[in-house]
């Protein structure tokens, strides 16, 4: 059976990948704590409350499917190496989701799954972090 | 990097104008009767947008007209790779908001029009200046 090549820093982008798209099935937010919506619902920000959802997916997969389904990746895609990819793609995911509780939230409040979301797009870019120092030549 | 005195290329005036764009854009009705900057249930997320092409303008603009010398990279990224990246996510951003907000006013698309202009431009560059990223 062929070793898993997974490091720290994929296994916490795994589990930041996962814990995301899980909570954008729970209530993003809610409305006078009964009725919710999730990230996917049609109301007011879809599809703006995806993107840290397709952030997660795409790195969560490129990990997946490189440590465990042996699937070579190009090296670079548009210039970007993976590790600048990562890095980009979860920094888009925590700052959205980050912004978010600065949000003026009017009648709603935020949800069990906005909470899921923002916890897992903030292990999302320290798992990039921790796979760009990962790769870096040691000193 | 270096300051640079010589013309802006195609590509680098379309990142300048589609900052200038975002910007502009995100003082105008966009859902309702509010603005991307200042509306409530709209700031600091959709504040985003405008945010990037301000500072993918502005790298231009300082380099080419007032000699500003910037770091060559930042976090491990070029330049080119910093506009790469923040022109396509606020494309995507400009896209998704159109969908988002019904009756989204002016701004919606005059956000759009910006965002396409700044993500064309860090396109352009890459082949202004041979990055190899693209063709």
């Amino acid at each position: 059976m062929a070793e898993s090549k997974v490091t720290p820093a994929g296994i916490v982008i795994l589990v930041g990948g996962v814990v995301v798209l899980v909570g954008s099935f729970l209530d993003f937010y809610k409305f006078g704590g009964s009725i919710g919506f999730s990230a996917w619902s049609g109301d007011p920000y879809f599809p703006i409350t995806i993107i840290p959802v397709l952030c997660g997916l795409a790195m969560a997969l490129q990990v997946g499917l490189t440590s465990f389904a042996n699937v070579n990746l190009p090296d670079r895609v548009l210039g970007l190496g993976w590790n600048q990819i990562h890095l980009a793609l979860g920094f888009q995911a925590a700052i959205m989701m980050i912004l978010w509780i600065l949000m003026d939230k009017g009648g709603f409040d935020m949800g069990i799954g906005f909470w899921l979301m923002l916890l897992g797009s903030i292990a999302l870019i320290v798992g990039a972090f921790l796979r760009d120092r990962e790769s870096a030549p040691a000193a | 990097m270096d300051g640079d005195k010589t013309q802006p290329t195609p590509g680098e005036w379309a990142i300048m104008a589609g900052g200038l764009v975002l910007l502009l854009g995100s003082f105008l009705e966009f859902g309702g009767d509010e603005s991307a900057f200042f509306g409530k249930g709209l700031f600091p997320v959709a504040t985003l947008m405008p945010l990037y092409g301000l500072a993918m303008g502005l790298q231009v603009a300082l380099t080419k007209f007032a000699n500003v010398n910037l770091p060559e990279r930042i976090l491990g990224f070029t330049w080119e790779q910093i506009h790469l990246v923040l022109g396509i996510f606020v494309a995507l951003m400009a896209l998704f908001w159109l969908v988002a907000v019904e009756d989204g006013g002016i701004g919606v698309f005059v956000e759009l029009l910006g965002a396409a202009a700044a993500c064309a431009g860090a396109f352009m560059i890459q082949k202004e200046r041979a990055t190899g990223a693209i063709g």
